[in-house]
């Protein structure tokens, strides 16, 4: 992911070069960067924007070819210069926040590579692996819902990418770690877990289940084991699914999600008062969490009780505007309410999203052909 | 309804019975020999079993379109299909020129069109085919025209998974699904009583034994947005329909989608809920200016209603709309003002 993005990075000037009356310095730097000599050209660059620090050109490419060049300290340096000169460039951030995931700054790596994505003009290549960080991160961050969207584009060539798999896997898991925080110890349960997940992805489900059960067999005390082979059975066997969140929550009472799903369960099993107490201890547990608080504002809507179910599925719906799920639930909860024009205006989001998610499932399947 | 009570319905039923004739013979207060919801609910239990949605599902003796058209074909994707019945059983016959698949049909989903549901190597298969009254004969099944069969059990049907038969024999039956499983010992055909009226069961039982029970919840209660989604349990609410992004026109029979989309669809009102217009007890009436009075309790509050017409509102403000590859038409529930040549909305 890393070599592709790369390769593109050196043929992009973001910004037209200055008038031949800059020094010597930077002449020789666009030399030495065209002869292709990396390292020359990096100390070139460093030379030219202390003599002149508003050149935005040099911080550019001093930062692009630190990149390259694994030195992610010094190109964060340069792309925090550079984007402090011109903050409209997608690129730049996206790359900023690539340094960032590199140097650890995991918080700031998350918001900037958010940015160069809401740029819309990244090269497919360069998108893709920003795309896979940003995926990563979100689900560093805990949220796993939205990392799961952002890694599911690479669920097809992924077979014999560990990367992938170990971010699959910790996703699926609801482990809030990086693919490089694994210990050795977790490292097979967390590869399984890829595989099967990857296998959900791409509706191959028999193997996604066998996965499942290996899972659970062999690490059955590995945090989310049960929680992932919970969401698999949900819709299918919501009885077993029921029992496989309890399992988890036992061993793992941390889990907020299990909480959540195992509470949305009995809800559709119309047992309201069994599953609100799982529901509001589910937020209570996690506040940023947004299933948890969808989850809780489903509850308490189906208890009639429509402002704090409201404000749940608000809660939801600002934490993770993207999914489908939260707009849903807000627009029958708001026409409950007697709020129309909210009402409307979620259920038009709604079917935006509803659309566009059609599309992309209908680029992928074009794709596929 | 065409099929007995469940089981054990029955032999409480008949167990109260008994206790109840004993009973009168000692001199104590007389009940009725046998308590249904009819006992006290007359109109609505006479009539409602006689609705498509009493009916819902027609088992072998009751196959009452089948027996009026004792032999139906149907030629398509290069198979030959006809559907026969001979003492009271009808066959599903899938044909090529070198072999034939035969299956008797068990269960014809629907009351005027019917689909049916195949068992076939302890599968099950919905027919790639469907009767159909408007035409009084065999088409395609409603959704199943861009499959292309690539042998007989293809042409036969469609395979269906277990959540999708359970969800199906869940709305056209009665008792047929427990959890997520499919119980069909249990199943009784058609929408009945319990079906919506959850806890009638338990509710007619205790009153005929003379206990005090809790009535089931009165659905009257329900605004539009809760009666939609109460509804569209079957008929598809629009959360069904946006999540599974079934947009355009096929989607104008999920009526509770459509609905939500109106203009004038306000959740938390009676006066646009599905029971407003549709009295879920009798047959859906077909007369448009049936409707009027529904649309004028809001619309002629003040003044004239509408600059073009004084009645039959819904001929102009919900459309009929064909189902592609289907010989069906609907009324779009999507209420709105039309013009010429304007798209489908969503």
């Amino acid at each position: 992911m890393r070599l592709a993005v790369t390769a593109v990075l050196w043929a992009i000037a973001p910004i037209a070069a200055q008038a031949a009356t800059f020094d010597e310095v930077a002449a020789e730097a666009a030399a030495a960067r065209r002869g292709n000599r990396i390292p020359e050209a990096i100390g070139l660059y460093r030379q030219a924007v202390q003599l002149r620090a508003s050149w935005a050109e040099g911080w550019w490419f001093l930062g692009t070819l630190s990149y390259a060049a694994h030195q992610y300290a010094d190109g964060e340096n340069a792309l925090d210069e550079f984007v402090r000169l011109d903050d409209q460039r997608p690129l730049a951030w996206s790359l900023l926040g690539l340094c960032e995931f590199e140097t650890g700054k995991y918080d700031l790596a998350l918001d900037h590579l958010r940015q160069g994505l809401a740029g819309k003009d990244l090269a497919p290549e360069v998108e893709a692996g920003v795309r896979f960080h940003y995926g990563l991160l979100l689900s560093k961050a805990g949220f796993f819902d939205r990392a799961k969207r952002e890694l599911q584009r690479f669920a097809r060539a992924g077979a014999d990418q560990p990367m992938l798999l170990a971010g699959l896997g910790l996703n699926a898991l609801h482990q809030a770690l990086l693919p490089n925080e694994v210990t050795a110890e977790r490292q097979p349960a967390v590869l399984k877990a890829g595989a099967a997940e990857r296998f959900r992805m791409l509706g191959e489900n028999d193997k996604a289940e066998s996965g499942c059960q290996e899972l659970v067999a062999q690490y059955p005390t590995v945090p989310g084991v049960h929680y992932l082979y919970g969401t698999y059975l949900s819709y299918t066997r919501p009885e077993e699914a029921m029992a496989e969140f309890r399992r988890e929550l036992d061993l793992n009472p941390g889990n907020a999600d299990a909480g959540a799903l195992l509470a949305l369960l009995l809800m559709n099993a119309k047992d309201l008062s069994g599953a609100l107490p799982y529901a509001r201890k589910a937020a209570t547990q996690r506040p940023s969490d947004p299933l948890a608080e969808y989850v809780y504002g489903e509850v308490l809507m189906g208890t009639g009780d429509l402002p704090p179910a409201i404000a749940s599925l608000e809660a939801a719906e600002r934490l993770d505007p993207a999914s489908i799920e939260y707009h849903i639930a807000l627009a029958s909860a708001y026409s409950r309410a007697g709020r129309y024009q909210d009402a409307r205006r979620e259920r038009r989001v709604s079917m935006e999203i509803a659309e566009d998610i059609q599309r992309r499932e209908q680029a992928a399947q074009a794709e596929n052909r | 309804m065409t099929a007995g009570p469940r089981p054990a319905t029955q032999a409480w039923l008949a167990a109260a019975a008994c206790v109840a004739l004993a009973g009168g013979a000692h001199g104590a207060t007389p009940r009725p020999a046998q308590t249904t919801c009819a006992t006290c609910h007359r109109a609505q239990a006479q009539s409602q079993p006689h609705t498509s949605m009493g009916i819902g599902l027609e088992l072998p003796p009751n196959q009452e379109s089948l027996e009026a058209h004792p032999k139906l074909t149907l030629d398509a994707n290069g198979y030959r299909y006809q559907i026969e019945r001979k003492n009271g059983v009808s066959t599903y016959t899938v044909s090529d020129g070198s072999g034939a698949l035969t299956l008797p049909i068990r269960y014809a989903f629907g009351a005027r069109n019917l689909t049916f549901v195949l068992e076939y190597q302890g599968r099950f298969y919905e027919s790639l085919v469907t009767y159909y009254a408007e035409i009084e004969g065999l088409g395609i099944t409603m959704g199943d025209d861009r499959i292309k069969p690539h042998n007989l059990t293809e042409a036969m049907g469609r395979q269906t998974s277990e959540q999708e038969i359970a969800d199906c024999f869940g709305c056209h039956a009665t008792g047929a699904v427990s959890g997520a499983k499919l119980t069909l010992a249990s199943m009784q055909p058609g929408v009945n009583c319990e079906h919506c009226h959850t806890g009638a069961d338990a509710h007619m039982q205790a009153m005929a034994g003379g206990k005090p029970a809790p009535a089931p919840r009165k659905l009257g209660e329900m605004a539009a947005e809760e009666m939609s989604s109460f509804c569209g349990e079957c008929h598809h609410t629009w959360e069904t329909v946006v999540r599974q992004r079934l947009f355009g026109q096929k989607n104008v029979r999920f009526q509770p989608y459509r609905l939500a989309l109106s203009k004038c669809f306000l959740g938390d009102d009676k006066r646009i809920r599905c029971t407003a217009c549709h009295d879920p007890h009798v047959e859906v009436i077909r007369e448009d200016a049936h409707y009027d009075r529904a649309c004028l309790s809001c619309h002629a509050v003040s003044g004239k209603a509408c600059p073009k017409a004084d009645k039959n509102c819904v001929s102009c403000h919900m459309p009929k709309v064909p189902v592609l590859g289907a010989p069906m038409v609907f009324n779009d529930h999507n209420i709105r003002v039309t013009h010429a040549g304007d798209p489908y909305p969503w």
